[in-house]
């Protein structure tokens, strides 16, 4: 195990409690309203945005919120009125924006700076800064908030967008209020889980939740807490294994999303061929 | 609202589907007054939803003008929907769905609530009062993905109940329903058109369930109204014959 200072390891755990908390919040919301494929583009479109961040000699991070930012404002309302088919996201889209981020990289001036690119790529513990630390906190606070203050609101439109539409929710507002947030959570955990894998950040610990619970309210409450564990487990497996820690997150989150749908009640008897083929397609 | 004022006026509507050049609704006229139970019936692809649709403004009607409670819909759709509870039409529930019944009756409540608030114990009463109402009070704390179909509909019929709402709109409630639960859905509406002061306007494409209080029944094919009128006398004529073979299938 490498020997790191006290004062790196508490912002870098402050980091990966905050990243967790953060990623597996919107991951609630993203999983329920059929958002995986776009968000998952956001995702690398964040990459690619904090790629370019570095080319141009700005803070990544900036280039990540604005990137995932537009392929929300393109992307978000013909993923709404689906005309968005997930296999073109995910055939075309994220290819495009993997090559975009590969080129943006490949024009990072000077040594240290591909050292960076290199974090971006797949996380760092270092990575995280008291900035950084900042920022997620301050979107930690905003997600409480907005949770606590619209629940209403976004368990209505969970259930359904049209009966809440019809009861008098304004739910575009909601939608793309997810869409943001989610933008937001995947351009800060970004340095630290790295851009290639923080979408599983948000998938996995919500469909953990998933297999085990029926009440919205509960998973809303137990998928960040089984984010921040993944990330905290996650992130000392990378201290003792020297694993990149973003592989070891979400290698650990993956691990309990496994060992949830082998234990999950839900899976047991009388569940039928058609449950099981919503649970997969939820994943 | 005054008693027998017009709930609902519609003159000359149509109403299009974004990107479709034919409007799937045309020259829709007809009132219909405060404490009405009319059903709309027609044959699938009639345009039935699209006219629930367009009264509680989820559709934009791009000819006519149309008027709920006395307010034009297209410019006060927000208000009206406050007072419209509207029951879609039944459709499948994730097995897995997150949502307890309790929570689902809620939802209804949402806009009545308004943004920036909390909910109430009054909030709560209403949930436990709609639900009572439906026969569903045991299932509050069950998961919406285990009921059947009848129990989700009476669900969603709750929560519509819960906004307290002026028009009721429901849309095929007797779809995907077996003889049973169909006769319980037709004796739950008779009870709350009789319990409520409450307008009730029902799509479906189904003859044989126009439940007895309901006493005007509207029939549409392709788009138009093609007779109006009293419930015995639409049921005995002819030409809802020729447009349904008996099973509500178009022939």
């Amino acid at each position: 195990m490498i020997e790191f200072p006290l004062s790196l390891l508490t912002v870098s755990i402050l980091g990966a409690v905050l990243a967790g908390f953060a990623c597996s919040t919107m991951g609630t919301f993203v999983v329920r309203l059929n958002l995986a494929s776009i968000g998952y583009l956001m995702s690398h479109a964040a990459f690619a945005g904090a790629a370019f961040g570095l080319m141009i000699s700005i803070d990544p991070m900036i280039g990540a919120v604005i990137f995932s930012f537009g392929t929300a404002i393109i992307l978000g309302p013909l993923a709404e009125k689906a005309r968005l088919q997930s296999n073109v996201v995910i055939g075309f889209l994220f290819s495009f924006m993997i090559a975009l981020a590969f080129i943006f990289l490949n024009y990072i001036p000077g040594q240290a700076a591909s050292g960076t690119a290199l974090r971006i790529l797949w996380g760092s513990i270092f990575s995280v800064s008291n900035n950084d630390l900042l920022f997620l906190l301050l979107l930690s606070f905003i997600l409480i908030i907005f949770i606590v203050v619209f629940y209403k609101e976004l368990l209505a439109v969970m259930f359904n967008r049209k009966l809440a539409e019809s009861s008098g929710v304004n739910t575009k507002l909601f939608y793309f209020a997810v869409l943001f947030f989610t933008g937001f959570a995947v351009s800060l955990s970004l340095q630290l889980v790295g851009g290639l894998l923080v979408f599983a950040l948000i998938i996995n610990p919500t469909s953990t939740a998933y297999q085990f619970l029926y009440d919205f309210k509960k998973i809303v409450i137990f998928s960040p807490i089984i984010g921040i564990v993944s990330c905290l487990v996650g992130f000392f497996l990378s201290l003792l294994t020297d694993f990149p820690i973003g592989a070891s997150i979400v290698v650990i989150s993956a691990a309990v999303f496994v060992f949830a749908i082998v234990v999950s009640p839900k899976r047991r008897k009388g569940n039928s061929k058609k449950q099981k083929l919503s649970i997969i397609s939820k994943i | 609202m005054i008693e027998n004022s017009n709930v609902i006026e519609l003159k000359n509507i149509e109403t299009f589907y974004e990107g479709e050049k034919i409007p799937v609704i045309h020259d829709i006229t007809f009132n219909i007054k405060n404490g009405e139970f009319v059903s709309i019936i027609g044959p699938n692809g009639a345009g039935k939803t699209t006219l629930l649709e367009t009264i509680n403004g989820l559709l934009h009607y791009t000819e006519g003008k149309g008027y709920v409670f006395g307010m034009e819909i297209l410019k006060n759709k927000t208000e009206i929907r406050k007072e419209i509870g509207y029951v879609i039409q039944n459709f499948e529930i994730d097995p897995l769905s997150p949502f307890l019944c309790k929570d689902i009756v809620l939802s209804g409540r949402t806009g009545k609530i308004g943004a920036f608030k909390f909910t109430s114990k009054k909030d709560w009463d209403k949930v436990w009062y709609s639900m009572g109402l439906v026969g569903m009070i045991d299932f509050a704390n069950r998961s919406v993905g285990k009921l059947s179909g009848g129990e989700f509909q009476k669900i969603l019929i709750a929560r519509a109940l819960a906004q307290e709402p002026k028009l009721l709109l429901l849309d095929e409630p007797f779809s995907n329903l077996d003889f049973a639960a169909r006769k319980q859905i037709e004796t739950l509406l008779n009870r709350i058109h009789e319990k409520q002061v409450i307008t009730i306007v029902m799509v479906s494409h189904d003859l044989s369930f126009v439940p007895n209080r309901c006493n005007r029944v509207i029939v549409l094919d392709r788009g138009r109204i093609i007779m109006d009128g009293k419930k015995q006398d639409i049921l005995k004529s002819e030409m809802i014959h020729k447009i349904f073979n008996g099973n509500g299938k178009k022939k």
